[in-house]
């Protein structure tokens, strides 16, 4: 998101609603929902769940806003949150690991509702194996590279912020994005000449 | 600093992309892929794979902002802040200036025994019930009486006692007060639909 110097940061933001600004909490999410949905929609597979999900992190954020330490980022402190929070949802629900398609309510596979930047027929497939083919790679990432690889390219956090969510030195985080990113380039690679 | 090796260069291009690397080091790696055609091809890669995930990603719902901003509950934190004692400190305010209308009223012509009279009769009673000590109940109830007397002679002074009345009902009920979500998270109507 381009941001303007005269924007308030994150940590304006908090205060204000703090200081009893309801509003600016809507702010916030305007800032983040993009970046959360789709953290979250990676983790959980699920278009519906991951907005479910973004829900509860953001209500549960608001609850305990009064916790929010302001010398970190707001943002590593809601992607922790949001993380926790997916993975109780996987444990929970004992997701199993399925690549193009889920059942509805009849047992009957469908494709999940990707967005289509391609018109017409072929456009279509093309997006459809396209999404299908992004999550099938980033599932069959190893975990430690997995996680960082959602934080950074669908939360978008900064790598001092990855580093501080999960506590490791900066210089392995370095190493192990690049490490994913060219794990997955490989599994893509069919893909990148688009 | 040593000269870096060709795998170095290709994890500055990854650091590049990700605007993590030094002005030094860029130049740097700018200089090696003027001549390494390989290095150029793994960042047209890098930029194409950038696009790829950028192009997959999931539109966020129509109205979901409004959707969290209607469900969000009362937080524990919201008691204690400015604007939730907002209202509470304008009724206050309102009481006393109420409590200054009584005491015009009366001291009016009309209004006897006067309320300042009154006032005295309770500051006094408190005087004595601080140096009678345990005599302090009783003469509290004989300074109300004396209060509830002057009010109910005048008009004026009973009407501002109703409204004083009003006004920590207010009070009380803006304390107690508390906001309800308004709605429901998707898959509460989801499961509410049945699913």
């Amino acid at each position: 998101m381009t941001r303007g110097t005269e924007q308030p940061t994150d940590e304006d933001l908090v205060a204000a609603v703090l200081g009893g600004d309801r509003d600016r909490f809507g702010d916030l999410i305007d800032r983040y929902q993009g970046r959360l949905v789709n953290y979250l929609f990676r983790l959980l597979r699920n278009a519906d769940d991951a907005h479910d999900l973004a829900q509860e992190v953001l209500v549960k954020v608001y609850q305990v806003l009064d916790r929010y330490d302001p010398q970190y980022k707001f943002s590593t402190w809601l992607f922790r949150v949001a993380q926790n929070a997916a993975i109780d949802q996987i444990r929970r629900r004992r997701l199993k690991v399925v690549s193009l398609r889920q059942e509805d309510e009849e047992g009957e596979g469908r494709d999940w509702d990707l967005p289509s930047p391609e018109r017409g027929p072929y456009g279509e497939l093309r997006n459809r194996e396209r999404g299908g083919a992004i999550q099938e790679a980033i599932d069959g990432l190893p975990w430690e590279y997995r996680e960082l690889i959602l934080l950074r390219h669908f939360g978008e956090l900064p790598y001092e912020e990855i580093a501080r969510l999960k506590q490791m030195p900066l210089g392995t985080v370095k190493n192990k994005l690049f490490r994913g990113r060219q794990m997955l380039k490989e599994k893509l690679k069919d893909f990148l000449s688009d | 600093m040593n000269r870096p090796d060709h795998s170095t260069f290709r994890e500055w291009l990854n650091l590049d992309a990700d605007g993590m690397l030094e002005r030094e080091e860029r130049a740097r790696l700018e200089e090696h892929l003027a001549g390494c055609e390989e290095c150029r091809r793994e960042r047209e890669e890098l930029i194409a794979f950038e696009k790829l995930l950028e192009r997959s990603a999931l539109p966020v719902r129509s109205g979901f902002a409004d959707a969290v901003m209607a469900a969000l509950p009362p937080a524990g934190w919201e008691a204690q802040s400015p604007r939730t004692w907002r209202f509470p400190l304008a009724v206050a305010a309102m009481l006393m200036l109420v409590a200054g209308l009584m005491m015009v009223g009366s001291t009016s012509p009309s209004s006897a025994p006067s309320g300042l009279a009154a006032l005295d009769a309770v500051g006094g009673m408190l005087r004595a019930a601080t140096l009678a000590g345990a005599g302090l109940l009783g003469a509290s109830w004989k300074g109300i009486g004396l209060i509830v007397e002057d009010v109910i002679s005048s008009p004026v002074s009973l009407g501002a006692f109703g409204f004083l009345v009003l006004c920590l009902n207010l009070l009380l009920i803006s304390l107690v007060r508390r906001r309800r979500p308004s709605a429901v998270s998707a898959r509460g109507r989801r499961d509410a639909g049945g699913r």
